[in-house]
Parts: C-alpha cells; structure tokens; sequence
C-alpha cells in the first residue's frame, strides 16, 4: 500500500492541476470563442450567430485606433527596452561598486504597480506642471511637451511610461546572460588581442542570442496585454486616442455592454499571442527534448 | 599604472549607473515627496524638492474621505490569501515534479508558463458571467480565486526551479537511513525548501498585489483593493496630486521595503529565476 502511494502520488498531484489549467485556461477560452460568434449584448446570448461580430469589429474605427496604437506602441517599446536594457547591463557588468543595490533599484518599476507610479507620471508629462513647465520657467519657452494631451503623441507618453518600467527588467534578463558567457572563451579572445567592442560584438552579443529571444517574447506579450499603462496614464484618451486592445476590449464589454464585439477582440489578441508564442514554444520544446 | 586607470574606470561607471539610477528613481521619489505637500505646493511652480511645507494631512484627508485602510487591507487579504492557497497547491505538484519527473515533466511546466502568456482578455467574459451568477463579483473570495489560478503557473515553476537545486544525493542518503515518505518531506526536505518557498512567496505577493487588470474588472466599491480604488480615485476627483500622491506612497511602500530587503529573492522572482 505505501509503496503503490509513493508511485502514485507525484503523479496524483500534478494531475488536478494539469486538469485545472486546462479546463481554466482552454474551457474559459473556448467559451470566449463561442460568445464572439453570438449576438450578445449586456447579457450572454448563446444562439449562433456567425461572423457577425468580427464585422462589425472591423467595421469600427476605434478598433483601427487600438490596433495602431499597439503596432506603434510593441514596435517602439520592445525596440527602446532592448537597446537600452542591453546597453545598462553592458554598464552593470563593469563590476561597479554596489551592483546589488543599483539593481534592484533598476528593477523597481516592474515591481511595483503602475497604476500607482503612474501619479508621479501624470505630473511630470502635464504641460502645465510637469517637464514643459520646468523647461519653461528656465526660460526655455519655444519648448513644446505636451504629448499627454495631444491625440496624436498621446500614445508616445504610454510608450515612455513603459519603457521607464520595463527596461531595467529586460536589463537584469542580459545581465543574466552576460554572466552566463565562459570565461575562457573570453580569456582567449582576450589572449588573442580582441578588443572590448570586437568581444561584445563577435563573441557575447552573438551568444546571447537565447537570451535576446526570450526579452522580445516577455516585452511582446506584456505589449500586447498592456493595460494597466493605459488605464493609469491617459484612459484611453484624449478621446479613445491612446485605446490598446486590452482597454478596447473593456470598455466595450463593461463600458458600452458588448460582450460580443468584446469577445471578438479577445479572439483576435489570443490569436495574435499565440502566433507569437507558439513557434517559441515549438522551437524550446524541441530544444529540451533533444 | 592599469590598476589605477581601471579603478577610475570603474568610479565613472558607478556614478553613470548611479546616475541613472536616480533617474528611474525620480517617479517614486517624487511621489512620496508630494505627498507631503500641500494641494498648492504639489502643483506649484518651480516644484520645490525639500523646502516646502512638510504636512501630513494628504494621509488624513484620504483615509477620512474614502476608508482607506478597508483598501488596504483588502489588498492584505487578496494578496495574501492567493498565494497561501496557490502556495499550498503548488509545493506538492512542484516536489513531484522536481524529485520524480516524467518523461513530459518539462514540457508539462513549459506549457503552464505558456498559458501565463495568453492575454487575460481571454478568459476574462466567462469568469465575468460566472462570478455574476453565483454572486462573486466584487467579492474578497472571488479576487483570491481568480489571482490564485492566474498566478499559479509562476508559482509552480519557481517552486520547480528551487527544488531542482535541492541535491538529489541527499534524498538518498535519508533513504539509506531508513527514513520514509513522510520523514523525508518533514525532516529533510522542508528545511531546504523554505528558502524558495519563502522567496515564491514574495513574489506571488507582489504580483498580487500590483494586479489591476482583474481588480478593476471584477470589483466595485466593496472588495477593491488598492490598485483599483487608486484608478478610480485619480479621475472623477480631478488633479489632486497631493491626495493621489498620499496614497500612492502608502500602496507602494511596502513593495520598496519588502524588496529592499530581499533584494535577491526579489531580482530572481521577478526574472522567473533566470537571475540567481
């Protein structure tokens, strides 16, 4: 008895799990799936309705906005919080004085919320009070910042805002990496006469390829759930300016009682996640079991 | 002469670090500084750094008008609740996994964590009607449930990544000794255990606790925590950068001392243990 325990239980306790994610994770979709492919309104309505929806999804010009939005937004974010994470870690690996520290200093923005940080936000990138006012009052008064309430730069502030929280973190990601590189290929490059520029760029930067693939996966799926940035900063405006998916898809389903239409937008950023996704997961997986 | 000339080096790279530390730093920092402005000074212009009138009737004011401390605390219990019940599923499925894994262990955890990705949208119309019809809206319970199974796989694969660690050898040896199933989980394995379930503790808490997407979808007035009564308070009560600012600083100070003091637990959870 105790030894069929002992054989049984590992597997005994993976397996509620297992079916717990499954039916949470793929059952909740599913139904989200069907719910976009009905009539409903305020209330869920289950009579099958075809593509309805999706066209009128992609009838509305505010779905436009948010798609824009988010190209605009993934593209600029996960480029600048890249570069600038690559380029912090290359500064914490010169083995500075009180690395722990600055570290975690570094990493701060992720880990607290922004729909609280965002307070200190609002101020800085208010034209009336913040950086323009500052600029201003030491007489710089050509200087133009007011990107938070302009439609068409409202979006660049959200970007701003996310890179201030998410480069320190896609920084700790290639520090890791940067540690992780051998010694002795290193010491040997070194023997060689390679330079610090021909080290980093012939031997460290090419090994961290792993590394650079996993930061476009974390930074490219926190873009395309972003929410709490948009939420705190601007709401979705001026108007529905700065809307993303994820506000999109709220706002109509608890704002404007489309669950429907919400449903559909849902539909097509899971779709977009797991065109991202899962060749990642394919190729990792394949690593693994080799 | 090399020594000396790295030494300057590694002075100018400090202070550039440290420069842009500071400079990453200034959101938080001026927040808990406006804090204790008044409405007039947080506004005022030039913005003063430390030469103004130092108040504390930011705090007063936001827990009079709105019971801040019910907020607070429902943060507490969410952020806590989620992560004792989440912890509590987790540690078996995570030493089976870690000290008898199958042939598809690790495919099984690459697959939980995948389902992380997945954008919480998703999910989010069904839990809604759910928790509407069995009356868990806005409920303390209902956001420990949802937080729990959202934030379950990071649970389990950091509880993984620190059992891996655990050497096998020493399963063994008790083993050899005679020791059984149960003084095996009691006397050997707990006691090297708690330090990662110590440190997935930490981060399940502050992920918890930074949760707004389902926070503001799935509360009202009753169960909001911090997060969502934060983002209802800054619009309909217009630019009152102080008030906000008081209770910003008391949502974010326990995240800074808890992860100034486990700074280490704090840059491997938030890395999902890429970072040791």
């Amino acid at each position: 008895m105790g030894r069929l325990l002992e054989r049984w239980l590992p597997k005994l306790v993976v397996s509620p799990l297992f079916a717990v994610s499954l039916f949470f994770v793929y059952g909740f979709i599913a139904w989200t799936v069907y719910i976009s492919f009905t009539r409903s309104g305020i209330l869920p309505n289950y009579d099958f309705a075809g593509l309805i929806q999706y066209v009128r999804l992609w009838h509305t010009p505010r779905w436009y906005v948010a798609l824009t939005n988010l190209f605009v937004f993934s593209i600029l974010f996960i480029g600048v919080c890249t570069a600038l994470g690559m380029f912090l870690a290359i500064l914490l690996d010169q083995r500075v004085r009180a690395e722990g520290a600055i570290r975690t200093i570094f990493l701060y923005p992720m880990a607290l919320s922004f729909i609280v940080t965002g307070t200190a936000w609002k101020w800085i990138l208010n034209p009336g009070l913040g950086l323009e006012k500052v600029v201003h009052d030491l007489g710089f008064t050509d200087f133009r910042f007011d990107w938070l309430v302009n439609p068409h730069m409202a979006i660049y502030t959200v970007v701003i805002a996310g890179v201030w929280q998410s480069s320190g973190y896609a920084m700790a990601l290639f520090l890791a990496g940067l540690r992780s590189v051998d010694d002795d290929i290193l010491k040997a490059a070194a023997i060689d006469g390679a330079g610090p520029w021909r080290t980093y760029t012939r031997i460290i930067l090419p090994n961290l390829r792993p590394v650079f693939l996993s930061v476009f996966i974390i930074l490219a799926h926190l873009s395309i759930k972003s929410f709490d940035l948009v939420i705190a900063l601007t709401n979705g405006g001026p108007g529905y300016a700065t809307d993303m998916p994820a506000t999109f898809m709220y706002s109509f389903a608890f704002q404007r009682s489309e669950l429907g239409t919400a449903a559909a937008s849902a539909v097509m950023m899971l779709a977009t996640i797991l065109a991202i996704i899962v060749p990642y997961l394919y190729s990792e997986l394949r690593e693994t079991n080799r | 002469m090399a020594r000396a000339s790295s030494n300057r080096r590694k002075t100018v790279v400090t202070v550039l670090a440290w420069a842009i530390g500071l400079l990453i730093f200034f959101p938080i920092l001026w927040t808990v500084l406006t804090s204790f402005k008044t409405e007039a000074e947080a506004v005022a212009s030039p913005p003063s750094f430390i030469n103004f009138h130092w108040t504390l009737e930011n705090y007063a004011e936001v827990q009079s008008r709105s019971d801040y401390f019910r907020h607070f605390l429902n943060s507490v219990v969410i952020s806590l609740g989620s992560t004792v019940l989440g912890l509590i599923i987790a540690i078996p499925a995570a030493w089976s996994m870690a000290f008898v894994p199958a042939k598809r262990t690790k495919d099984i955890l690459m697959w939980m964590l995948s389902t992380k990705m997945l954008p919480p949208v998703g999910v989010l119309i069904p839990i809604y009607l759910i928790f509407r019809d069995i009356g868990l809206l806005d409920s303390l319970l209902g956001l420990i449930i949802v937080l729990m199974l959202i934030n379950l796989p990071i649970i389990i694969w950091m509880l993984f990544t620190y059992f891996r660690e655990i050497p096998g050898e020493i399963l063994e040896a008790a083993r050899m000794d005679g020791a059984g199933l149960k003084a095996e989980l009691l006397y050997v394995l707990t006691p090297m255990a708690v330090p990662g379930i110590a440190s997935t503790l930490l981060l399940n808490i502050i992920l918890a606790w930074n949760e707004a997407f389902w926070t503001l979808n799935l509360t009202a007035a009753k169960a909001a925590p911090l997060t969502a009564f934060i983002a209802s308070y800054s619009s309909p009560e217009g630019l009152f950068y102080a008030k906000l600012s008081a209770a910003s600083t008391m949502a974010i100070a326990p995240i800074l001392i808890l992860g100034w003091f486990s700074q280490k637990q704090l840059v491997r959870g938030l890395t999902f243990g890429a970072v040791k």
